[in-house]
């Protein structure tokens, strides 16, 4: 019953957020993972701000975040971050998605990005991220496979040992119609 | 006559083309209804791929009169405002209207980030550079001391008692000596780094430091009073006063050293839960076992 009538509003918000025009990223949750021989640590940003407009059959998005708004708990770290990926020179991590509006329902999404970072321009073709939908929003989440090489970033070390070149980066965006 | 009788025929047609030219007009305005002002309205004909421009007035209205008459691509832009085109076709003679809403376009500026935020300081890298350079060379300078600075410990084992040989001592003390060089090193590269303003310090960092306030002051007693008993021991007294305590403060410097070095390697993960785990052990065996150590032992 329950399912059924999750289906039924996922339906019903369907129609809504296809005919909206533009799109406001009311909350988000970036978190980057690195992996170093020793631990483990994450770094979460909740102060990414995106909009987004739907005309013509397609949807520009534009998601940025001030890339010292990256906590991990540890400052050293967070400084040290901040000056392996150039954070000083280049302070925002900015990202550009292009999806037709067709595909903007509740369901899987295979986007291509434009990620602006560390003075580098990345392009990551056919990500999927999950969409479900809550109320008139819509909840995106997925994971960017980010690595230190695509932004040509120095592996920082620790103790002699680099960390490894994956940093995936999670992501969880609420959208609200504008 | 035939050729003259050809030639007035189209330049008949052609004034007539002209006389029923088409007219392209309408308004430019925002999602919101709002009037856009001085947006460009360019028409381009389908066919010949010339193109006609005109600028909206204050109330966003346009008109684009003399068209002939075809397929044209009339493209909207203003600046904040994605462009946007549309496709329409003329016929002789017509007046068409034909209205345009622009979203505005997607930009740092339009997201609401202060331009504060949002330029590069090239200052503040290189200073986040240097910052990073220093402390990159006072972790690995920490780390090679750690090696000396245990054996000087574990070989003031051997240095200290009755039955200690001069060239245990003297390997002692050069072993000392080598860790108190390599750790003012290494102070200095943690001291001299360049201070980043507007930081409030939080993480391991803070324990890392905080046990900087036993090691300090350890290293710097440490080898006094190693000094003191070996002065003491080569003019074969037994070692005696403030002196005694050296083989202690070495063993609580050497503890305090050792975790403010894991708390910024090993904080999470199986390594790290594993270190934390040796490192109480170790702690509350030395805790349990120290009262009962021999008194001279203990004292080197």
């Amino acid at each position: 019953m329950k399912k059924w009538l999750g289906v039924a509003v996922l339906l019903l918000a369907a129609p809504a957020m296809a005919q909206a025009r533009t799109w406001q990223l009311q909350s988000s949750t970036l978190t980057y993972h690195v992996v170093h021989p020793l631990h483990h640590a994450e770094g979460v940003s909740h102060a990414a701000r995106g909009k987004g407009v739907c005309q013509a059959g397609t949807c520009n998005f534009l998601v940025a975040a001030p890339v010292k708004s990256f906590q991990s708990g540890d400052t050293n770290r967070d400084l040290h971050m901040l000056q392996v990926t150039r954070g000083a020179q280049y302070p925002m991590v900015v990202v550009r998605v292009t999806v037709p509006l067709a595909e903007l329902h509740p369901g899987t999404l295979k986007a291509d990005l434009e990620v602006q970072f560390a003075g580098q321009d990345v392009h990551y073709a056919q990500v999927p991220f999950q969409i479900s939908a809550q109320g008139k929003d819509l909840v995106l989440s997925g994971t960017v496979p980010a690595t230190l090489t695509d932004f040509k970033i120095t592996p920082p070390e620790l103790l002699m040992m680099p960390i490894r070149n994956q940093i995936p980066v999670t992501v969880r965006m609420t959208w609200a119609p504008g | 006559m035939r050729m003259a009788q050809i030639a007035g025929a189209v330049m008949l047609a052609a004034g007539l083309a002209w006389g029923q030219a088409a007219t392209l007009h309408g308004k430019v305005a925002e999602s919101s209804g709002a009037a856009i002002p001085n947006a460009q309205v360019e028409a381009t004909s389908m066919a010949t791929g010339m193109a006609r421009r005109a600028q909206s007035d204050a109330t966003g209205g346009y008109t684009l009169p003399g068209l002939a008459a075809g397929s044209y691509t009339v493209t909207f832009s203003a600046a904040g405002f994605t462009s946007r085109s549309r496709q329409v076709r003329l016929t002789a003679g017509a007046e068409q209207a034909l209205n345009a809403a622009l979203t505005p376009a997607l930009s740092l500026g339009s997201l609401g980030f202060p331009a504060s935020e949002t330029q590069g300081n090239a200052q503040e890298q290189a200073l986040l550079n240097r910052r990073s350079h220093m402390l990159h060379i006072h972790q690995n300078l920490g780390l090679i001391t750690m090696i000396p600075l245990v054996a000087t410990v574990v070989s003031g084992g051997f240095a200290g008692g009755r039955a200690s040989h001069t060239g245990s001592r003297n390997l002692h003390a050069i072993l000392g000596t080598t860790t108190a060089a390599l750790y003012a090193a290494t102070a200095y590269y943690a001291i001299a780094a360049p201070k980043i303003k507007g930081v409030k310090k939080k993480g391991p960092i803070k324990l890392h430091e905080a046990m900087a306030w036993i090691h300090v002051p350890g290293m710097i007693l440490t080898p006094i009073l190693g000094a003191m008993a070996y002065s003491q021991r080569s003019k074969g007294e037994r070692v005696h006063g403030i002196a005694r305590l050296h083989g202690q403060v070495a063993v609580i410097t050497l503890a305090a050293y050792t975790i403010a070095l894991l708390a910024v390697t090993v904080h999470s993960g199986p390594v790290g839960h594993a270190a934390a785990h040796s490192l109480h052990a170790a702690l509350h065996l030395f805790g349990r076992r120290r009262p009962n150590a021999p008194v001279e032992g203990a004292q080197l």
